[in-house]
């Protein structure tokens, strides 16, 4: 079962309520095949942005494009998408095989066929025994996987799933991410997916979409997501992180972090002189203890406050002379001592693993 | 002054006056309960002991029949006197839980008329089911007198209504077709003359919209119009035209219903009894001011000389009235509402 | 005493049972159900063929005797057909009221409700006021020249069959509703993806999820017009007597055993008209599978 994916594109989407704009300028192209995740804190607009795709909600304003045509006037039950809903909306009151099979029903698919392509579609999720079952004689992970299942059967060019494994527990949705991820592979179809777990966005993604108040902060791959925030919002969002304030040397153009006590390059494109709230982003990982000697771009002293062993990984939260907090990790052999509290350390880190990041605020302040 | 004569008559007859222990003397008597109960307390048990020293003590009772069977079976007759009504009474006789009455203690003069006296009992409360008309949709100049006259329809056109059961509808369907009064339980007896009524009522079955089951339902059609002549109670009927709806009672052909007091077979007191009962049969004085509250007399000599004309002429009892109904054969029906009712519903549905 | 003795049995046997499993919790109410269900069932049934030893008389006189076979059938007939009619007018009027806001849903159910605060004799009376000689529907068609008699529709089957809807239509729309409410309201969303039509995403999720609802209302409207009596009397014709007013005539003439003939048949005939109507909902509105897996 392999289908192409469509390619989607959002052109200047639109949704008002009344006075109230729940997502506004959004856009955004799809390559076919692509897995693309809405990551946003809640009330972002991310449902809203599924919800016109799937036709349940219109847009304000703004086009909505499957492979080039319009969607907007198609009613739902003719988009030809696949949607997974967060509590798997299977029917209760129809078997695991006959839930399957219901889109291809809907589609006039003959008894037969459908029953041995909703039974392939149950092997790609290795459910096949369960078939006979009714929904409320499945585990909740087995429900997602027949919600999936259900989602795919009919092959349609994209896939929504909104916050699909957001009802599980931790484990569960690990193995599910990773099952998810095959399935992706298997099928090949577009797939548009919400979270406001960023670790999941940044596990499946081809592409992250960063939402705040129904605008889009940042679209890019996990990892420049992770390693080049736009902005503070989204380097504050995806993963943990130190800001720093940073203010401009006008003379030099180089910038001061009046809390280290030192300074940095800044790159041409930064412009911190324009004006606006600067800040710089150090991710725990990147401030390294230092042995004598071995100084890095930035170098500070700090005593340790509190210690999280986590095995291979040790997590320190550190204070400067100054009072203020910071947080770093470090890697952990059998020989590395662990940190007493109150203990002072030197630590550093590169000037490339500070980014400069500005406090945008949202369009609407 | 006529009620403490004839008490004290009665009382010297039975030989009581003399006697020492009278003031410890008392009776049960059962009957309604409620609001009916006070009433009776009030206008009679009263006087009566102040008259008599004989103490009354009144129980509330229902499902007379089966507490007489009871008391029967153990021996143990509770009452001195009870109220009988509808069927109970008949029922009773038939199965010998009352005694024969000593219509001497109770009526030495003879002065009540015959239907009052029953070997059995006395009368305690009458109400007739009449026929019902609104005269305001009679065609003009002329009135309706009889149930012939109901069953007319060319000449008295327009929707009329019957209660659902063949108690009283077969007897006034034999009265419209000719059968004298007196003769009607002796026609209605045989098969033949139960097909007469039915075939009666053929003729006037689909100009009867309405088959009511409570008595306050012709009232309410009479009152909105949807019929013009019907079967009815005569208190209800009296009621609705002094609230002002053109209605009148036809008398003639009514069916009067009474209801009696008797005394258990195996009652202790039986002097006591009579001499209550005299009591309330006899007095017109107490009747009169019962019947002003409670609108089913019974047959006191004189009591209709002692209301208003206008109240007395609506009454089942005055003579006029007696004089046209027939008296409802309840014994009669007793033993023949079962095999009749099953063919007034299938006729019915015919 | 056959029924006494039976009901003792019955009892004696079912607290055994009970005391050797261990849902012993539920032994008050199970107590209350003996006593006041299935006691009277049971004596209802041996006192319709016992009657100085075993016999079938009375239920030869329901089969032989006046009216009582056909006021029977009419009796059935009438309830099923309410039951049906209570359940396709009830069953739109929830689906309408469901898929308002909750405010309105509140404030449409509140309107629901209302009349069944009102007595069944006055709201009866009521339909005199509309339907009668003299009523508001006669009046309005003789104003406007349509008719210039009275039509007849007060104390009719029609004005029957008006009457007892409207007295039970609110019993159809509160079952109804409150199934639908119990429906995921994600399902009807969810089907309408994966490409049914409103139609099709109505007939295959929301109905067959809410028929357990519609089959409720039938049950209870049904069970309800089968007791009727007071309604038919007043509003009714002739040929429009329930078998509960024979069943209660029949109780103040102390005719027991044949009253309880009389409401043996009524109760296995509710039974079968419920088993029925369940098997038909279920094949016609079942889920069309399409099988099992091999
Ligand atoms: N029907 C509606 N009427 C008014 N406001 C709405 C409506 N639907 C959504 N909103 C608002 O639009 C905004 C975006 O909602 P949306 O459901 O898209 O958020 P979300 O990003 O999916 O949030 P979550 O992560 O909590 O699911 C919210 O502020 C929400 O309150
Ligand atoms: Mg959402």
């Amino acid at each position: 079962m392999t289908v192409g994916g469509a390619t989607v594109e959002f052109e200047k989407i639109r949704k008002t309520y009344g006075d109230f704009v729940a997502v506004d300028d959004f856009t955004l192209t799809t390559e076919p095949g692509e897995f693309v995740t809405l990551l946003g804190p809640s009330g972002s607009g991310k449902t809203t942005v599924l919800n016109m795709l799937a036709g349940f909600t219109d847009a304000t304003a703004g086009d909505i494009r499957v492979n080039g045509q319009s969607v907007l006037s198609v009613p739902t039950e003719k988009r030809n998408v696949g949607m997974v809903f967060q509590h798997y909306s299977l029917f209760p009151h129809m078997s695991v095989l006959d839930n399957v099979a219901f889109p291809l029903r809907m589609r006039s698919v003959a008894r037969a066929e459908a029953r041995d392509r909703a039974l392939k579609a149950l092997a790609m999720v290795q459910l096949e025994s369960t078939a006979d079952r009714m929904p409320d004689q499945l585990s909740g992970g087995q429900k997602q996987r027949v919600a999936f299942a259900r989602g795919v059967v009919f092959e349609p060019p994209v896939l929504l799933m909104d916050e699909p494994l957001g009802a599980l527990d931790l484990k569960l949705r690990e193995a599910m991410q990773l099952e998810l991820k095959q399935i992706h592979k298997t099928v090949g179809c577009t797939i548009i997916f919400v979270t406001h777990d960023q670790s999941e966005a940044l596990t499946l993604s081809d592409r992250i979409v960063v939402m705040r108040d129904g605008r889009i902060e940042q679209v890019d791959t996990p990892n420049r997501i992770y390693d080049r925030p736009a902005n503070k919002f989204v380097a504050e969002f995806i993963g943990q992180t130190n800001f720093f304030a940073l203010e401009s040397e006008p003379s030099t153009g180089a910038g001061n972090l009046p809390e280290l006590g030192s300074s940095i390059p800044l790159p041409e494109s930064i412009d911190a002189r324009a004006g606006g709230d600067w800040w710089v982003s150090v991710r725990p990982e990147k401030i390294l203890r230092i042995a004598e000697g071995a100084e890095r771009g930035i170098n500070f002293d700090a005593a340790i406050d509190e210690a999280l062993f986590l095995g291979n990984e040790v997590h320190y939260q550190a204070s400067l002379p100054g009072g203020r907090q910071l947080q770093f990790r470090e890697q952990r052999g059998p020989d590395t001592p662990l940190l007493a509290r109150q203990a002072a350390v030197r630590l550093g880190f590169d000037y490339s693993d500070a980014i400069p990041v500005a406090d945008t605020h949202p369009a609407s302040a | 002054m006529r009620f403490k004569s004839t008490v004290l008559s009665g009382a010297i007859a039975l030989g009581l006056a003399a006697s020492p222990a009278l003031a410890e003397k008392k009776i049960v008597v059962s009957g309604s309960g409620g609001g009916l109960a006070k009433v009776m307390t009030a206008i009679y048990d009263k006087p009566f002991t102040k008259a008599t020293g004989i103490e009354i003590r009144r129980v509330a009772s229902t499902n007379r029949v089966s507490l007489l069977a009871g008391m029967e079976k153990t021996g143990r007759v509770l009452w001195d006197v009870t109220e009988l009504s509808g069927p109970e009474f008949p029922l009773s006789v038939a199965k010998g839980f009352v005694r024969a009455l000593d219509w001497n203690l109770i009526d030495p003069d003879n002065r009540l008329p015959a239907i009052a006296r029953d070997k059995y009992g006395v009368v305690a409360a009458s109400f007739s089911t009449i026929l019902a008309v609104r005269t305001d949709k009679l065609p003009k100049g002329k009135k309706m007198k009889s149930w012939a006259d109901f069953w007319d329809v060319k000449t008295f056109p327009g929707p009329r209504a019957l209660r659902n059961r063949p108690v009283e509808n077969l007897e006034f369907a034999l009265l419209a077709d000719g059968v004298p009064t007196a003769d009607l339980y002796k026609v209605l007896a045989t098969k033949a003359g139960q097909d007469r009524a039915f075939k009666k009522l053929d003729q006037i079955k689909k100009h009867v919209v309405v088959w009511w089951k409570t008595g306050a339902q012709p009232i309410q059609l009479l009152s909105d119009g949807e019929v013009y002549y019907t079967s009815a109670f005569n208190g209800r009927v009296t009621k609705l035209a002094k609230s002002g709806t053109p209605a009148e009672i036809v008398w003639n052909g009514g069916a009067l219903a009474l209801a009696y007091y008797a005394i258990p077979k195996g009652a202790k007191n039986i002097k006591e009894a009579h001499a209550y009962l005299s009591a309330l049969a006899l007095d017109a004085d107490r009747a009169a001011a019962f019947v002003k509250i409670v609108p089913y007399p019974g047959f006191a000599p004189g009591l209709y000389g002692k209301i208003p004309a206008s109240m007395g002429k609506v009454l089942p009892t005055h003579p006029d009235n007696v004089k046209v109904q027939f008296k409802l054969n309840v014994g009669f029906w007793v033993k023949n509402t079962e095999a009749l009712q099953e063919r007034w519903d299938a006729w019915l549905l015919k | 005493m056959p029924a006494h003795s039976f009901r003792l049995l019955s009892l004696g046997i079912g607290i055994v049972k009970l005391l050797r499993s261990s849902d012993w919790l539920i032994v008050p109410g199970v107590l209350l159900l003996a006593f006041f269900f299935v006691a009277p069932t049971v004596e209802i049934a041996l006192s319709s063929i016992f009657d100085e030893g075993l016999t079938g008389k009375h239920f030869e006189r329901f089969a032989t005797k006046g009216a009582y076979v056909e006021v029977f059938r009419r009796t059935l007939v009438r309830s099923v057909w309410i039951g049906i009619l209570c359940v396709l007018i009830g069953y739109p009027i929830a689906y309408f009221i469901v898929h308002r806001s909750l405010r309105t849903q509140v404030f449409l159910m509140l309107l629901i409700l209302v009349p069944l605060w009102t007595s069944i004799l006055i709201r009866t009376y009521a339909w005199m006021v509309v339907l009668g000689r003299e009523g508001i529907v006669n009046n309005a068609l003789i104003w406007l020249g349509l008719i210039d008699k009275p039509l007849r529709m007060m104390f009719t089957t029609g004005a029957v069959y008006v009457a007892m809807i409207q007295i039970l239509l609110p019993i159809a729309v509160i079952a109804c509703y409150s199934a639908m409410t119990e429906i995921d309201r994600t399902l009807p969303r969810a089907a309408k993806v994966l490409g049914a039509s409103p139609w099709k995403a109505f007939r295959h999720v929301f109905l067959p999820l809410s028929l357990e609802g519609a089959l409720t209302s039938f049950v209870i409207v049904f069970m309800l017009s089968m007791g009727f009596f007071i309604t038919p009397a007043l509003v009714g014709g002739r040929k429009d007597a329930m078998l509960a007013n024979v069943i209660a005539h029949n109780v103040e003439q102390l005719n027991w055993g044949f009253a309880s003939a009389l409401a043996l048949l009524l109760l296995v005939a509710t039974i079968i008209v419920i088993v029925v109507v369940r098997l038909l909902a279920n094949r016609f509105v079942g889920v069309r599978s399409v099988g099992m897996a091999p």
